[in-house]
């Protein structure tokens, strides 16, 4: 059991409470201070009057659209994966988890390269992309490809942890009582998995919410809310960069919070 | 009637052999061995769980050898029963009516039907992880013959059992079995169970099964040695 104070006599637990301290300091302070840097009537000419506002309401569109578009996405492709990088063994399968995970490693920079070189119009598959109509280099699809390129291990291994918390067993016994495997799934897994999948897709929608480094490289119009703190820091100064940020962030902390409670909460108790 | 036929089913360096069983219908049969010898995988096989690399599996005379669990109208009852944790005990047992599209007043009659035949009423609105090994136990059964399948597996299903309630359980199958006559293949590695439960047993080695016969002619063969002591407390419980 946790103890809720170091006893006497324990200076290695006393150490580490000061350590944490320092860090929770650390760690706090800036999103504390970014509060206080806020000025209103900034907020006021960068939300509301001005033509500055039309644009950061057209960035937030973009922003949440793509984010979420990017995230649908994810969850339909990276679901069924997932599930079968759980459940089945083959030769490979180690090393393309490890492929799989390559874009938590990727500088965001050479992410948004390898993106263009893929999909982009004289990449790999850009003829293809072409002849279907998707401009992948400044335009709303390549914030999606973005996007989804830095999100997807966060969707896929919390799927895959959620996936592997339910007995296999528990699925034979449903298969040899009548219910094929896409049933199975939806009755059995599914049900059982779902706070992890909840909680991969929370987490894959902040991560793409956050995500500046590829977009930047890949389509840097149309501007997201990243891209317009950043040309706001470098064109009016801090206090405008911070009146934009201030509101992106409470939302973002939105989500945190959503999934603090999924995580937390026994909505699903057995 | 369940046909095993040339059956051999690799899994990495395990190879499963069986040349030729035969269970037939009504029949409850044990199959006895150490822990580790395959029988499990017997079970996954029959099950449809493995797919076996050479042989045939047949069900009443027809090959399911290549299908999936769900076509082959074999229900299996897991060692740690593997009751579904997000549903009572009640859908539990009704989960398989339910995948075959019937009624929820016919559900709820056949469910409350069988609940009375295993003394199980009290605890169909619990989940699984309020109940005790041996409601467990009965609702895992329950679950599994309530489908009518054309035989239930058993895999070590009196193992998490403490011996009192092992024997209980073991008086309750027999009973059931008397009465509902389905075709069970129970393995075990309890000689006990083999000998209350089951007229014909077979016993596996290293993957093979090498004896096939009665109770009483396996205690009176070589594979009987390191079962010496279980068998003469058996004996002495019986005179």
């Amino acid at each position: 059991m946790a103890m809720s104070r170091p006893l006497k006599g324990e200076p290695f637990l006393v150490m580490t409470l000061g350590v944490l301290s320092l860090f929770v300091i650390v760690l706090l302070l800036p999103m504390i201070s970014i509060f206080l840097f806020l000025k209103p009537s900034v907020v006021e000419k960068v939300f509301i009057s001005s033509e500055l506002a039309s644009e950061v309401r057209s960035a937030l569109a973009t922003t949440l659209e793509a984010s979420i578009t990017s995230t649908l996405i994810l969850a339909l492709l990276g679901i069924p994966s997932a599930y079968y990088l759980t459940r089945r063994e083959f030769k490979g399968k180690a090393t393309l988890e490890g492929l799989l995970d390559i874009p938590l490693a990727v500088p965001h920079t050479i992410a948004g390269i390898m993106i263009l070189t893929g999909f982009g119009r004289r990449g790999l598959l850009g003829p293809l992309t072409t002849s279907l109509g998707i401009r992948i280099s400044d335009s709303f699809w390549g914030i999606v490809a973005a996007m989804l390129f830095v999100s997807s291990p966060l969707m896929l291994d919390t799927a895959k942890a959620g996936f592997h918390s339910v007995d296999p067993m528990l699925e034979a016994v449903s298969r040899s009582l009548g219910a094929g495997a896409l049933r199975t799934f939806t009755r059995i897994t599914l049900p059982l998995s779902w706070r992890n999948i909840v909680a991969g897709t929370i987490l894959a929608w902040a991560r793409a919410l956050s995500e500046v480094g590829s977009i930047l490289v890949v389509a840097y119009f149309p501007k997201t809310m990243n891209i317009l703190i950043l040309e706001f820091l470098n064109e009016f100064g801090l206090p405008y960069a911070i009146a934009l940020a201030v509101p992106y962030l409470l939302l973002t902390l939105v989500l945190f919070i959503l999934l603090r409670l999924f995580i937390g909460q026994k909505f699903m108790s057995w | 009637m369940i046909e095993i036929k040339g059956l051999k089913a690799k899994l990495g360096s395990f190879v499963l052999e069986i040349e030729n069983l035969k269970i037939e219908k009504g029949e409850y049969f044990v199959v006895l061995g150490p822990s580790g010898v395959g029988k499990t995988v017997l079970i996954d096989v029959i099950g449809g769980i493995i797919v076996p690399q050479k042989g045939k599996i047949l069900i009443d005379g027809k090959d399911v050898t290549k299908l999936p669990p769900e076509k082959r109208g074999i229900a299996i009852v897991p060692q740690d029963y593997a009751l579904f944790p997000h549903m009572s005990a009640y859908d539990n047992i009704a989960y398989g009516l339910r995948i075959r599209g019937l009624s929820e007043d016919l559900i709820k009659d056949k469910v409350l039907g069988l609940a009375k035949i295993f003394e199980i009423e009290r605890i169909l609105s619990k989940k699984p992880s309020s109940l005790s090994g041996g409601e467990r136990q009965r609702v895992a059964l329950a679950r599994a013959l309530i489908v009518n399948p054309k035989a239930i597996l058993l895999d070590e299903p009196l193992a998490s059992l403490d011996p009192r309630l092992r024997m209980k359980a073991r008086s309750f199958i027999k009973g059931l079995h008397k009465d509902l006559k389905f075709t069970a293949i129970h393995v075990t590695h309890n000689i006990a169970d083999a000998a209350a439960l089951s007229r014909r047993i077979g016993y596996m080695e290293e993957g093979k099964l090498i004896f096939i016969g009665t109770f009483e002619k396996f205690v009176r063969s070589r594979y009987a040695v390191p079962y010496i002591n279980e068998i003469k407390e058996i004996i002495n419980k019986i005179r």
